[in-house]
């Protein structure tokens, strides 16, 4: 389990906390969604977790394994990333999903290094582009490909930064399933931001209302309702059930088209 | 092409005369001529070319900015000035001669410029790399503090070429121009071990350089020490500049547009990249330096300026080539 205690964070010595006391955990195989405004410190959170920025206090722990104290090439065995802008140079979409395997090889790769990049290929559908230069391709097949190196790490836990924030709607929904289905079938702990709370609904297991780098509160999706998100994001929505799926319409949908 | 700089040059030797020189079968003086004039200076082209060229490669790698070339660490402004220091103050030795305009050629020591030079580029790199370590190495503060830093050695050797001799300032802007034919067995072998070394390095850490053109943060990821990474890849690059252009003078240009090219034509994996970055280093200068003694009517012409005349129209139809749609 995948769980941060009491973290403190702040840039600089004067600055006020971007992260205060934030806590959180999240088990295996669930997809856990950071929830909060510009600001509210999503992504200093992941900063930290991924090891860019060095916490004040608090530990991060993974199963009793203290993920602060590792260097960076055992922590990649524990945790994975993949960013919200994704960057490859000019490098095939093999070599750069290769790229992952980094923290198990020392300057060339193994044959168990090249069983599991040919493996996470399949899973993935990427066999047809294999040859083709990540810079090539669209804004969905840049996110798969970023999504197959992280997963040849091996990662207990992967990180998502707002996955979905550049792509188009059948794209967010095919990176969102495949997020899904990832935690399940290799039990790994997915911890996500999301902006768009119905996205957030449609993939989440647990979730995480973060607002001044507090953990306003957390839960399962049940507690997402119309005075949380108000007091997260400081506006009125209204919350509908359709097919017993909740549903979050912005308060101006019902006052000007309703 | 080595072949061919070698039997290029403004001594009238013929090329079955030269090819006798390297068997030692033609008169001594051709021996001479090739063996202690020419064969330094190609050996001289081939490891500064590609030490230059593959110092540009890891700087624009490591700092993430197509821009970056070997000096950007304020590396080459920081050897002007000490080169500048060494013949301007020191009449192109140390103390021992003094600031005597007469004594200039007789007492011009070539090694103490070059390791004055040196000195002030390594005081440079020291300076930059613990000045940037407070920042973590953060790319644009390198490159800032870089461009700050050249601009004080730039400043300084300013004012001494102001209270200059009309002698001492000509030697000064002469050193400054980039001459292989400065070489000697002894810089060529100082130069072949630390490009050699640097070459090995930065082979060695390939796929870290890979996974730094994700970002850092992705880097970090994926188990690579972003911050120890750039601090010796960093140091490396301008280790090698520092001893390259200690030797030789300025040489500009190969830094930047070798790496480009080979970006555009062959893709940015650094497995493949660093080493076809040294050929193609090796081989303009090469190419520079043989058009240099040719055209010179007697004396070569500055390389650094071949490189650049040579280098940016072919740099140019790169970038604006179609075909080669590999970004920079």
């Amino acid at each position: 389990m995948l769980e941060i205690k009491n973290l403190n964070f702040k840039y600089h010595r004067f600055s006020s906390e971007v992260l205060d006391d934030l806590s959180l955990s999240l088990k295996e195989g669930e997809v856990g969604i950071v929830l909060g405004k510009n600001g509210s410190g999503k992504t200093t959170l992941f900063k930290n977790i991924i090891g860019i920025e060095r916490a004040n206090s608090g530990s991060i722990t993974y199963n009793d394994t203290d993920l602060l104290k590792l260097k960076p090439r055992e922590r990649a065995k524990y945790i994975a990333y993949v960013p919200q802008n994704i960057e490859f140079g000019s490098l095939s979409v093999y070599d750069s999903i290769l790229a992952g395997r980094m923290a198990y090889f020392d300057i060339k790769e193994g044959k168990s290094d090249i069983e599991i990049v040919e493996k996470v290929i399949r899973e993935m559908g990427l066999e047809s582009y294999i040859d083709r230069y990540v810079d090539e391709l669209s804004g969905g097949e840049r996110q798969k490909v970023a999504i197959a190196r992280a997963l040849v790490q091996e990662p207990k836990i992967l990180l998502f930064d707002e996955p979905t924030g550049n792509l188009d709607l059948a794209n967010e929904e095919l990176i969102l399933k495949e997020a899904k289905r990832i935690a399940k079938e290799k039990n790994v702990s997915i911890l996500m931001s999301l902006h768009d709370i119905n996205q957030a609904l449609m993939a989440g297991d647990k979730f995480f209302f973060i607002k001044d780098g507090k953990v306003l509160k957390s839960g399962n999706r049940d507690i997402v309702n119309e005075e949380i998100i108000e007091e997260c994001f400081g506006i009125k929505v209204r919350i509908v059930e359709i097919n017993k799926q909740k549903v979050v319409l912005g308060r101006w949908v019902n006052e000007e088209n309703y | 092409m080595a072949v061919i700089c070698m039997f290029t040059g403004s001594a009238n030797m013929g090329f079955v005369e030269c090819v006798k020189a390297l068997f030692f079968k033609s008169s001594s003086a051709n021996i001479r001529i090739l063996y202690n004039i020419r064969i330094p200076r190609v050996l001289a082209a081939i490891i500064a070319g590609a030490g230059l060229a593959i110092a540009g490669l890891i700087m624009q790698t490591n700092l993430n900015n197509a821009m970056a070339s070997p000096s950007t660490l304020g590396v080459s402004n920081a050897a002007v000035f000490g080169a500048n220091l060494s013949i301007i103050a020191f009449a192109g030795g140390f103390l021992d001669t003094g600031h005597n305009v007469v004594n200039y050629a007789s007492s011009a020591n070539p090694y103490a410029t070059s390791l004055m030079a040196f000195i002030f580029s390594i005081i440079s790199i020291l300076l930059i790399l613990s000045l940037c370590q407070l920042r973590s190495f953060s790319p644009n503060v390198v490159v800032l503090a870089g461009i700050a830093i050249g601009s004080i050695w730039t400043a300084a050797t300013t004012i001494l070429q102001f209270y200059a001799t009309d002698v001492g300032i000509s030697a000064a802007v002469i050193w400054n121009f980039g001459d292989l034919g400065r070489a000697t067995y002894k810089t060529d072998l100082i130069m072949f071990v630390v490009v050699f070394i640097g070459l090995i390095i930065f082979i060695l850490n390939a796929w870290k350089y890979n996974a730094l053109l994700s970002g850092d943060a992705s880097a970090l990821s994926m188990g690579v020490d972003v911050k120890r990474l750039r601090f010796i890849s960093l140091f490396m690059a301008s280790l090698i500049t520092a001893v390259c252009v200690s030797y030789l003078g300025i040489i500009g240009f190969v830094g930047i547009i070798c790496p480009h090219v080979i970006k555009k034509l062959m893709g940015q994996d650094h497995r493949f990249s660093i080493v076809s970055t040294a050929l193609m280093g090796s081989l303009l200068l090469l190419f520079a330096d043989t058009l240099s003694r040719s055209m010179g009517s007697g004396s070569a012409l500055p390389v650094g300026a071949i490189t650049s005349l040579l280098g940016a129209p072919f740099f140019l139809m790169i970038i604006f080539s179609r075909k080669a749609g590999k970004k920079c």
